[in-house]
């Protein structure tokens, strides 16, 4: 149960602080830390409205993209006991899960026969694409170096012994961080906070969701995030030390990569859409990198 | 007393010309369904008992006696043949309607004929292991479906991509047919069964290329892939359903059943399949994505998934040639599994594009759009579908990629790095062709089923009569089936593949299947999550007001359907990144800078298939533009013609004198 609770806390906080760094940090007064959760009650409270051009399709999607990530969090590993899905190639399983989330977000927003929604859709489709290698490169590289098939067998091997684990575990963590944003859309590749027709991924891709749906696709966007800031964190706490102390170090480098984020944001624009497919694949670049250092490594060990 | 049930079955085939046109379909559905009576009992019966039977077929060819050979393999194809040909000829049913008034009666009967002879050669093909008798089967399987492929040869062009076919297929049948008499020249008997004395004594790799060239034929790995994207779309959809489904499987099951044989090369063969398999399933798929006639887009879709199975037997045969009996087992598991779930879940497609051709006449996808409000049970068909082919959980295209993903895995982490490059480079593959798939199937479900119409036909769809609706559902309760119940499914694969040589041993076979019941418990899960959220939904959409209105147009209020994404644009950002795998080409003026009243303007995009044009239309082409200009020798004039063998003799006795020759 600790996973979950830990991942339900952390998504609490998380994008609430995103937004008060980002306040402070362009001298705003800002919303308040739980600004998010209480936009996202209100959402789940409120009335629809649907488009008179779309279909059934609309109906479901909204609900079947926050099942499956509500699902896909039953996999992440934190204590020793493992998950409820624990087995070897689970991790598989994690991303055709979001896959199929992914799938049904899509086609909602193919149905409502918008050229801003077919846009983001589209995008949606390609940047997943792109990334979704550079993350199976990593957890294929990270089985090879520990031996293990599974998301919790392989973070528990990771921080045995050698001091080799954590050059390896600071690059993943990076390669891990980087996919998170892509997969959620955040800046260098989407301002999330722009006007909403300027904010050309995921946001324009829920511009006809209203009322409970929307408030279910922003409730799971939030656990998305957390759920790969978790495997993120994972590769850097060591696995050795107490629970307490664990769940201590996952809470600050929760804080950390949510200030981080908010900085970022704040001090930086964002790509050039033509450009975002470039940074994509350098991403895919890195996690390469990551093969020759295992391979590097177990051949001198 | 099976094998004669089946033989009457198709002599009474014959007198299908003489039923009224009314009863013809039902006549041929009446002897299918004795014809898989009889099939599916044998092939149950060797299923339940771990055997091989071997019947007398009570004819001749001049090699002996044809003699039927049923072992699991053979069986695992007999049950996937039967299910899908009658599901197809069901289908065919609703299908064919509208034709009974067209055409004349003798071309529906020899359709349908041709059909359950389709049906029979293929199972005829599976179930020979005798080289004369199953080229012979072969033959029949090639001809009755370049039949089926001209249903309406009144079009010129049908009827050149069925010439086309069957040239093909041709040259697929002398490659096996060259595979049969080398093995015979060196064992002194041409069968299947004389490969194993073959392959013991003589180098393994040039023998089984020519196999593998000759099966890929059929089963359409790229670079020998050029007759399917335009067979089958040319074909009526439940003939391509159907050649999709089991026909090209056929080149899998001889694939299959050569490399049961095999013994030396295993790595150099493995990798050589798994390079042709990578190549066939990304380039398959980026093909796809560039479509707009959607049954095209399908066709692609069977290479792609075509080097899917292929990667599972690359695995198979790595697994085989390194001694890691986890990695074989559950590479040529997932071959087999995928070959099943392809069948499923393809032939499905097809039908429902069928469905949309038989509403709309129309199959190109820049037509449609917007039919998912008249045509709502097709739809969820194609989305179930489109989620299959995919490879998405909880359905079945998922389990038998996990197959391969986790004996790849399992490989990565035990073995040393060469071949852990190699598995990276597996997994890899499968990521790439999977997500290709999901932005392939979203566009061609989105812009067919949703939005709104972008034609005028369109929205007049109506849903097809349930005659070609029900006959999916059996297909649908098999892919829900196996994909909840992955751990049964596998059950079954690894019982029919420890009937073959290929797996070894099987101390792992049980952590392998509860590994598989794992991904049904989180099926489960999933569907039990999705269930409480909708509950939650109705329960709290009762409570507030619901609205409709138009789209929302960011303030823009005269948006119409022309604003909509089509098949191009949705595809542009792919193909701009993949530019050079493809040869696309768009056609339009530019814009100039003082063009200040522009006059109207084209716009219009064709795409090629880069393998085709560079290996072979090339070469064709320049030999149609060289031959003509010898033609400068065929004057027409009688004493030219008598020059021409004295030159040569002259220049024979020439390079005999200088000891030439």
């Amino acid at each position: 149960m600790i996973p979950i609770l830990l991942i339900i806390l952390a998504s609490t906080f998380f994008p609430g602080i995103i937004t008060r760094i980002k306040a402070i940090h362009t001298g705003r007064k800002g919303p308040g830390i739980f600004q998010p959760w209480i936009d996202i009650f209100r959402l789940l409270r409120k009335g629809s409205v649907y488009s008179t051009s779309s279909s059934y399709v609309f109906q479901i999607g909204a609900v079947i993209y926050a099942a499956t990530i509500f699902v896909a969090a039953l996999f992440i590993p934190f204590e020793e006991k493992g998950t409820l899905f624990s087995f070897q190639g689970d991790f598989v399983v994690f991303a055709y899960l979001l896959g199929l989330g992914r799938f049904f977000l899509i086609i909602s927003a193919l149905d409502v026969s918008s050229g801003f929604e077919g846009m983001g859709a589209n995008r949606e489709a390609l940047y997943s694409l792109l990334i979704e290698p550079s993350f199976f490169i990593l957890m294929g590289s990270l089985a090879m170096f520990t031996g293990h098939g599974s998301f919790h067998d392989i973070f528990e091997a990771l921080h045995y012994g050698s001091y080799f684990s954590i050059i390896i575990g600071i690059i993943a963590g990076f390669v891990f961080a980087n996919i998170t944003l892509i997969e959620t859309s955040r800046s260098p590749i989407d301002d999330p906070l722009t006007h909403l027709e300027l904010t050309m991924v995921h946001e324009v891709i829920v511009l006809d969701h209203s009322g409970f749906d929307l408030g279910l696709i922003k409730l799971a966007n939030n656990i998305k995030f957390v759920l790969f800031s978790t495997l993120s964190a994972n590769c850097m706490i060591p696995q050795s030390i107490s629970l307490g102390w664990r769940m201590l170090m996952f809470i600050v480098l929760q804080i950390c990569f949510a200030a981080g984020i908010g900085y970022f944001e704040t001090y930086r624009a964002r790509n050039k859409m033509a450009m975002n497919p470039q940074y994509i694949l350098s991403i895919n670049a890195v996690s390469v990198i990551l093969i020759f250092v295992v391979i590097i490594i177990k051949n001198n060990l | 007393m099976e094998v004669l049930l089946f033989k009457i079955a198709l002599v009474l085939t014959f007198t299908i010309f003489f039923i009224p046109k009314k009863w013809k379909h039902l006549f041929i559905l009446g002897l299918q369904v004795l014809t898989i009576y009889a099939s599916s009992s044998l092939a149950i019966r060797v299923l339940s008992s771990h055997s091989t039977l071997a019947l007398p077929f009570d004819l001749d060819t001049w090699s002996g006696p044809m003699l039927l050979v049923i072992d699991e393999l053979s069986a695992f194809f007999i049950l996937v043949i039967n299910l899908i040909c009658f599901v197809g000829l069901i289908y065919a049913g609703g299908y064919l309607k509208p034709y009974l008034s067209k055409k004349r009666s003798v071309f529906i009967s020899l359709h349908l004929f041709s059909f359950l002879w389709l049906h029979a050669s293929m199972i005829l093909v599976t179930s020979f292991r005798d080289g004369i008798a199953f080229l012979l089967a072969w033959e029949l399987m090639s001809l009755f479906s370049f039949i089926l492929v001209i249903f309406d040869a009144d079009k010129e062009t049908v009827l050149k991509t069925g010439i086309n076919y069957l040239l093909q297929m041709h040259l697929g049948f002398a490659l096996i047919m060259l595979g049969f008499i080398v093995t015979g020249i060196q064992t002194g008997e041409m069968s299947f069964d004389a490969l194993q004395l073959y392959f013991s004594k003589f180098n393994n790799l040039p023998l089984f290329l020519l196999f593998f060239a000759g099966f890929g034929i059929k089963a359409g790995f790229i670079p020998v892939h050029t007759w399917l994207p335009r067979a089958h779309p040319a074909a009526p959809s439940h003939v391509s359903g159907i050649m999709s489904g089991v026909m090209i499987k056929m080149g899998i099951y001889g694939i299959f059943r050569v490399i049961t044989y095999l013994q030396t090369d295993l790595l150099q063969i493995g990798l050589m399949v798994l390079f042709f398999s990578l190549l066939s399933g990304i380039l398959g798929v980026l093909m796809a994505i560039m479509q707009h006639d959607l049954k095209k887009l399908l066709a692609y879709h069977s290479i792609e998934n075509i080097g899917i199975i292929g990667m599972g037997l690359a695995m198979g045969i790595i697994g085989k040639a390194t001694g890691d009996s986890f990695l074989s087992i559950l590479g040529f598991g997932g071959a087999l599994l995928h070959t099943l779930n392809h069948a499923l879940f393809k032939s499905m497609l097809f039908f429902a594009a069928g469905n949309i051709f038989h509403a709309t006449h129309q199959i190109n996808m820049d037509h449609l759009g917007g039919l998912a409000k008249g045509m709502r049970w097709t739809s969820m068909i194609f989305l179930i579908g489109a989620l299959a082919i995919s490879g998405l959980p909880p359905f079945n295209g998922f389990i038998s990629e996990f197959f391969i993903y986790k004996g790849t895995l399992n490989h990565i982490t035990t073995s040393d790095f060469t071949f852990s490059i190699i598995g990276i480079s597996t997994i890899l593959g499968l990521v790439l062709i999977g997500g290709l798939c999901v932005f392939c199937f979203t566009k061609a479900f989105g812009l067919t089923f949703l939005g709104s119409r972008r034609s005028v036909k369109t929205q007049e769809a109506k849903e097809v009569p349930p005659i070609m609706l029900l006959p999916m559902i059996l297909l649908i309760v098999a892919i829900l089936f196996i994909g909840f119940f992955p751990g049964k499914a596998g059950q079954l694969i690894l019982d029919i593949l420890q009937g073959t040589s290929l797996a070894v041993n099987n101390d792992q076979l049980p952590s392998i299947i509860s590994d598989f019941s794992n991904i049904g418990f989180v099926n489960i899960i999933l569907v039990l999550t999705l269930g409480g959220l909708f509950v939650l939904r109705a329960w709290q959409q009762k409570r507030v007001t619901i609205a409709h209105g138009p789209t929302w147009g960011c303030g823009y209020t005269a948006g119409d359907h022309r604003h909509q994404y089509t098949p191009t644009s949705y595809a542009d950002s792919l193909q701009q990144l993949a530019d050079p795998l493809l040869l696309f080409k768009k056609d339009f003026k530019k814009f100039e800078p003082l063009e200040i009243f522009p006059p109207p303007r084209t716009f219009h995009t064709t795409s090629k298939d880069l393998i085709e044009e560079k290996t072979i239309l090339s070469w064709v082409h320049s030999i149609v533009t060289t031959l003509p200009k010898l033609g400068f020798a065929q004057t027409g004039r009688i004493n030219h013609y008598l020059i021409y063998p004295l030159l040569f003799i002259i220049i024979l006795g020439l390079l005999t004198y200088l000891n030439v020759i």
